[in-house]
C-alpha cells in the first residue's frame, strides 16, 4: 500500500536522524499521527525554536544562546584550564562530574581522512589563535580513546607544543564501582600499564 | 572442546534448526545447494564472530526475516558455555547481538571462546594462492588464541585506511604532509603489535605443520617461514614516504605479509605437484588445529566442508585420524564413500536437503 504523502515526508525526514532506520521511523510518525494535535504543534515549535534560539560560540564552540556560551561568559571559571573535547555533549558530561572549573573547545568532529575532515574542518586554527593570545596554561585534550580520537589527541599535541603550554590526556582506566573481572582487555590492560603508586 | 547442540533461526537457508552433537564425529550428507556449508558456517560465526564466506553480513539472514539467531551449547574444558549470536538488519545496516552465558559481548572479544579450524574447498588455494589465503589463514588461527589480536587488526585496518585516503588528499593538494605522523605514529605501533604475534604463531606452526607433512608423505620436508614487515619498519615507512604518496596507498606492513612455504628446497607455491601442495595444505590445517590445542589445552572442533573428497586416501585418512585424537569433527560430504566403514559406526550420520536436517533414508 501507498501511503500518503505528508505521512511518506514525515517517514523520510525521521529517517534522516542518527540510529533512527526506516521501521523506527515509521513507528514515529504513526505515533505522532495517533497523538493530539497539541504534541504535535508542540514538537514542531520545539523544532523551529531550537533553531531559531540556539547557535554556536563563537569562541569555544560550545551551544550557546547568543554570542557566547554560558561557560565563556560566566566569568567565574579557570582560565588557566582548557579542555578540549569531540561535542557539545562531552562538555554536559563533564560539567556534570562538577569536578572541572575550566574553559572548553568543542571540535564538532575528529581527524579522519576517509570522511574528508582535516584539521581546519574541526576548528583547530582557531583553537591555537585563541591559545596563543589566552592565559591559558594547561590544554586537557578529551577526544574519545578510540582510533580517530587517540590521532587527534596526537596531532593537537603536536600542534600546541609550539606554544609551550602543558598538554595532558585524561586518565584510562577501570570503571568506578565496577568488577576488575568484568572490565575489557583494552581497558584492563590500559589500566595495567597506566597504574600509580599508592 | 565440544560443540554440544546448536539451534538456528532464519540462518540462511534454515528457517529452524535444532541440532544435537556426538562427541566425537558427526557427518551431514546432502546434494550440492542443500545447506551443508552454510551449517558449517554457522559454527565458525560463532568461533570468528563473522563469516569467513558472506560478502555482506545480511546475506546470513534468511528469506523474509528482519534477524537471523544462532544458538550454540559448548563443552570447554568440561564446563558448559552458552553461546546467542542474533544478526538483524534494518535498513542497510546490519547488526549483531552477541551473548556468553548470558552476558553481552562485543564482536571482536568473542573469537576465542569457542575454538574451531574451519577446513574448506577454498582453502585448497593456501599454498598455490595468493599471499591474501595465508593471512586470513593466520588471523583466523590468531584471533582464537591471542587476545588483543583482533582489536589490534580492526585497529590496524582503520589506520590504514585513513592512512590511505591523506595519501591521496596531500597529493591533490588537499591536506598538509603534517598530518600524516599522526596516522604513522599508530600504523608502527600497530604493526610492531601484529608483526609479532604472527611471527611467534609462524614459529610455533612450522615445526607442527612439518611433523604432519612427514606423516603422510615420509621423507618430505616441509618449511613454513614468515614474512614479515621490514626490521625497522618506522625508517622504512619514512623512507617510501614518497613512493606511498605517488601511489596514494601503504606499501609496506603486515597488509603485505606472506608465509614461505617449501617442500625440500623448493618453494612449494611455484614448484610443487598439486599433490605435494595438497599434503601441505592438510599438514598446515592440522598445525592450526595442533597451535590452538598447545596454546589452549584442548582440541578444537574441526569443521570439515566437503574436502576429503577432494583428497587420496593418505591425505583423507590423516584428517579423519583426527577422530580417534579426541578432537571433535563435524565433515559436510556429498556421499558416505570416503569414510572407511569402521569410522561410520562410530559416527553420528545425518542427511541435509533444501535446509532440513533428519537422518538419512
Amino acid at each position: 500500500m501507498e501511503l500518503p504523502e505528508p505521512l511518506e515526508r514525515l517517514i523520510a525526514e525521521l529517517s534522516r536522524l542518527p540510529g533512527v532506520g526506516p521501521k523506527t521511523a515509521q513507528r514515529l510518525a504513526f505515533h505522532v499521527l495517533r497523538g493530539d494535535r497539541v504534541r504535535a504543534d508542540a514538537l514542531a515549535a520545539a523544532l523551529v525554536d531550537l533553531k531559531d534560539r540556539i547557535g554556536y560560540c563563537s569562541r569555544c564552540f560550545n551551544i550557546a544562546e547568543g554570542d557566547l556560551c554560558a561557560i565563556c561568559s560566566s566569568g567565574r571559571r579557570d582560565e588557566a584550564l582548557l579542555c578540549v573535547v569531540e561535542a557539545p555533549l562531552d562538555v554536559l558530561a563533564i560539567e556534570r562530574t562538577a569536578e572541572y572549573r575550566g574553559l572548553y573547545h568543542v571540535l564538532h568532529g575528529v581527524l579522519s581522512p576517509i570522511d574528508n575532515v582535516g584539521p581546519e574542518d574541526i576548528h583547530v586554527p582557531e583553537l591555537l589563535e585563541r591559545l596563543a593570545e589566552s592565559t591559558v596554561e594547561e590544554v586537557i585534550v578529551a577526544t574519545n580513546p578510540d582510533i580517530e580520537g587517540e590521532a587527534t589527541a596526537v596531532y593537537l599535541q603536536r600542534a600546541i607544543a609550539p606554544l609551550g603550554l602543558r598538554v595532558t590526556r585524561p586518565a584510562h582506566g577501570l570503571p568506578f564501582g565496577g568488577d576488575l573481572e568484568y572490565a575489557d582487555e583494552m581497558t584492563l590492560a590500559r589500566a595495567m600499564s597506566g597504574r600509580r603508586p599508592l | 572442546m565440544r560443540l554440544v547442540s546448536l539451534t538456528l533461526r532464519n540462518f540462511r537457508n534454515y528457517p529452524r534448526l535444532e541440532l544435537e552433537l556426538a562427541p566425537q564425529l558427526n557427518v551431514f550428507l546432502g546434494r550440492n545447494a542443500q545447506g551443508k556449508t552454510n551449517l558449517l558456517e554457522s559454527v565458525a560465526i560463532l568461533a570468528l564472530s563473522s563469516s569467513p564466506r558472506a560478502r555482506r553480513e545480511s546475506e546470513l539472514i534468511g528469506p523474509l526475516a528482519a534477524e537471523a539467531t544462532v544458538e550454540a551449547s559448548v563443552e570447554r574444558h568440561g564446563r558448559p558455555l552458552e553461546m546467542a549470536m542474533r544478526i538483524s538488519s534494518e535498513g542497510d545496516r546490519t547488526s549483531k547481538m552477541i551473548r556468553v552465558n548470558g552476558a553481552p559481548r562485543r564482536a571482536v572479544d568473542l573469537p576465542g571462546e569457542l575454538q574451531a579450524t574451519l577446513f574448506w574447498p577454498e582453502d585448497l588455494s593456501l599454498v598455490k594462492g595468493g599471499p591474501e589465503h595465508r593471512r586470513r589463514f593466520l588471523n583466523e588461527l590468531l584471533v582464537q588464541v591471542e587476545p588483543g589480536y583482533g582489536r589490534a587488526l580492526a585497529a590496524y585496518r582503520r589506520v590504514l585506511e585513513q592512512r590511505n585516503h591523506l595519501l591521496k588528499r596531500i597529493s591533490a593538494g588537499q591536506a598538509e604532509a603534517a598530518q600524516l605522523e599522526v596516522w604513522d605514529e599508530e600504523l608502527i605501533r600497530l604493526t610492531a603489535v601484529i608483526g609479532s604475534s604472527r611471527e611467534e604463531a609462524v614459529r610455533e606452526l612450522g615445526p607442527l605443520a612439518a611433523a604432519n607433512q612427514a606423516a603422510i608423505s615420509p621423507g618430505e620436508r616441509l618449511d613454513v617461514a614468515y614474512a614479515g614487515p621490514p626490521p625497522d619498519f618506522a625508517q622504512a615507512l619514512a623512507t617510501a614516504r614518497s613512493e606511498d604518496l605517488r601511489r596514494g596507498s601503504t606499501g609496506l606492513g603486515p597488509h603485505r605479509d606472506d608465509l614461505v612455504i617449501r617442500i625440500g628446497e623448493q618453494e612449494a607455491r611455484s614448484f610443487a605437484s598439486q599433490g605435494q601442495q595438497r599434503t601441505a595444505v592438510v599438514s598446515l590445517k592440522l598445525a592450526e588445529s595442533d597451535l590452538i590445542e598447545r596454546r589452549s589445552g584442548e582440541r578444537p572442533v574441526l569443521l570439515l566442508d566437503d574436502v576429503l573428497s577432494e583428497l587420496d586416501a593418505a591425505r583423507r585418512a590423516a584428517l579423519l585420524a583426527q577422530v580417534g585424537s579426541g578432537g571433535q569433527v563435524i565433515v559436510t560430504s556429498v556421499e558416505a564413500e570416503p569414510f572407511p566403514a569402521s569410522l561410520i559406526e562410530l559416527a553420528r550420520v545425518l542427511c541435509i536437503e533444501a535446509g532440513q536436517v533428519s537422518p538419512c533414508g
